[in-house]
């Protein structure tokens, strides 16, 4: 019985370390493959700086129309049970399935020139193809579904005689919201967002279809690589792999502390 | 003055219904119920957390059903305190002063945290504190507005027995000072004796009986009244007149039949029935009683002894039926009973409870 014990055990180790060599190794070989006199030589060429750029701003401000839009359905979702609750929670959900070149068809047929809301849009000079506004578009599609299950998670583990409670001592419904869900919640709904904003980042699919000009990073990318070939792009690459392990050190110093969950 | 008039509230699959109850200006009302019997839903309901189907609530006589929570002046403690983590004990308590000026607020947790032995913890963190100190500070937070209402749903449930009896004090306490109106909810009729002066027991929703504690504990109104209580040993069976002659010296003499057991009892009908026995009024003896003897004697054996402080109460087989009586504990010893002895039971006609 022992033995089998320890072979089962010897084996979930070498298939464990497999599966992590196989995710960090190409990471760190990318890391390596990068000297420090190409990174240099990175941070002074003015398009990937002017992409690198463009990529955060916009990735902020999806993330921002995120919060702003995600965190109330992701209140109502997970304190009010009204009727098609699963519904909406479903729809939201759906572009994590998906594929992001679709995404982007179906933005593109949607928030198009062609489309009655494209035009309104584009009347308003809210260009949505080939333009900024569409690469908002295409982030804020795929990172929005993350905002709103973690909000919706944050807000489930706060328990709702918090804010009974706050309303009997005088609060308003939001006047409980703010001083008391809202802080509860406050680290789960910020690694959702933080979250929410690498994988706008990390964006490609859909931008690629809805805006090519002017580049984001994932494009630009993609563009020196398929013209100049291998050495060409891994600058770039090293640059934005660097930013995605920045926000991942973010995110797991903003994880939500389970004991507070937990002693509820 | 809290008024609840033919209150219905609908929550899923449960329903209160048609909940009448008053409590007087400045009293102490007490509704006791099983688990899952709508007690909480009914504090709910006064706070202005969950919505009426039908009926009205009136507190301070107003009418305040559509009113939001914030507007209703009311305190709320739920069982297990939900103190606000991310504050200190002093900004708990502090929550909803509105009063301004931090002088008059930081007062008003001083007098609160004074009152309940709360000024050493005033600023710590929630986290650690004990079941007792928990739940002082979610009474003080709930007091510090000075509500005129003050809801407490089952305050006393989740301590240990010398904290529980601690606070029942500072409760009765508490309530005299402030002058709250006070409705706490609760499992335990012994709340009920030592605290209210108006108790309603809920059953499945509906008050199934209200008054006062002490007519609600003697005279219950129904058997599941009775045994949820406590009152006494519920039997089931036949009333018969002794006399079908209204002019007969005892117009009301009566027998009542359970099985084997036949009582001589008080009552005005005929017909099925339920007999409640409290066991204070069983006499046991281990022969004649001196004095008057009392109309219902009867042979029984001891089953069990269990002692307590003051009293201690006997189980006794009487042809089969096993009834409960309560002596003190320096009868106990007196009669040296045991499990198996032969004694007399005796109970007063008029001391048998009829449903």
């Amino acid at each position: 019985m022992i033995e089998r014990h320890s072979r089962w055990s010897l084996v979930a180790w070498l298939l464990a370390a497999l599966l992590v060599l196989f995710v960090a190794g190409p990471l760190v070989r990318l890391l390596i493959q990068a000297s420090p006199a190409s990174l240099g030589q990175a941070f002074r060429d003015p398009e990937l700086v002017a992409s690198i750029w463009l990529t955060v701003v916009t990735a902020s401000v999806a993330t921002l129309l995120s919060l702003l839009l995600g965190v109330p359905l992701a209140y109502l979702l997970a304190r009010v049970p009204f009727p098609g609750r699963r519904i909406v929670a479903g729809i939201v959900e759906l572009p994590v399935v998906v594929p992001h070149p679709v995404a982007g068809i179906a933005l593109l047929l949607f928030l198009g020139r062609q489309s009655p809301i494209g035009r309104v849009l584009a009347d308003a000079g809210l260009e949505i193809v080939n333009s900024v506004g569409g690469i908002v578009a295409g982030m804020l599609f795929v990172s929005a579904p993350i905002v709103v299950s973690a909000s919706r998670e944050a807000f489930r583990a706060v328990d709702p005689k918090l804010e009974r409670v706050a309303r009997t001592l005088g609060d308003t419904a939001w006047g409980a919201f703010r001083r008391v869900t809202l802080p509860l919640a406050g680290r789960g709904v910020l690694a959702g967002a933080v979250l929410s904003w690498a994988r706008s980042v990390s964006e490609f699919g859909s931008i690629v279809i809805l805006t090519f000009n002017p580049k984001v990073a994932s494009i630009l990318i993609y563009d020196r690589f398929t013209l100049f070939g291998l050495p060409a792009a891994v600058p770039a690459a090293v640059v934005l792999l660097l930013m995605a392990l920045v926000v991942f050190l973010l995110v797991q110093l903003l994880a939500p502390d389970r004991t507070v969950g937990d002693r509820r | 003055m809290i008024r609840l008039e033919d209150v219905s509230v609908t929550l899923g699959n449960f329903s209160l219904r048609d909940v009448s109850l008053e409590v007087p200006p400045g009293g102490y009302g007490l509704v006791i119920g099983p688990t899952g019997s709508g007690k909480t839903t009914l504090l709910e309901a006064v706070a202005g957390h969950v919505a009426l189907r039908n009926g009205r609530i009136l507190l301070r006589g107003e009418d305040v059903s559509r009113e939001a929570p914030e507007t209703r002046r009311v305190g709320f403690v739920y069982q297990h305190y939900h103190l606000f983590p991310h504050f200190s004990v002093r900004e708990n308590i502090g929550y909803g002063i509105r009063e301004p000026g931090a002088g008059s607020r930081d007062q008003r947790v001083l007098e609160l945290a004074e009152m309940l032995g709360l000024v050493p913890l005033l600023d710590r963190g929630v986290e650690g504190l004990s079941g007792g100190e928990q739940q002082r500070v979610a009474l003080a937070r709930a007091l510090a507005p000075r509500p005129s209402i003050l809801l407490l749903d089952e305050p006393l449930a989740a301590v240990d027995p010398a904290t529980r009896r601690a606070l029942r004090r500072e409760l009765r306490l508490l309530h005299e000072r402030e002058g709250v109106t006070t409705l706490q909810v609760t499992h335990d009729f012994e709340d009920a004796m030592r605290l209210g002066d108006v108790v309603a027991v809920l059953a499945g929703g509906r008050i199934a009986q209200s008054g006062s504690p002490e007519s609600v504990f003697r005279f219950p109104n129904s058997p599941f009244v009775a045994e949820f209580i406590g009152t006494g040993t519920v039997l089931r069976g036949v009333v018969e007149r002794a006399s079908p002659d209204p002019a007969a010296e005892k117009p009301f003499g009566a027998r009542f039949r359970s099985g084997t057991l036949e009582l001589e009892v008080v009552a005005e009908r005929e017909g099925e029935a339920y007999a409640v026995l409290r066991p204070a009024d069983l006499l046991v003896s281990r022969g004649s009683l001196p004095g008057p003897a009392p109309r219902n004697r009867l042979a029984a054996t001891v089953t069990r002894v269990e002692h307590g402080s003051a009293v201690a109460h006997v189980s006794v087989d009487v042809s089969g039926i096993g009834l409960v009586a309560a002596i003190t504990t320096a009868t106990a010893e007196e009669l040296a009973l045991r499990p198996g002895d032969p004694v007399v039971v005796s109970i007063k006609a008029t001391a048998i409870h009829l449903i």
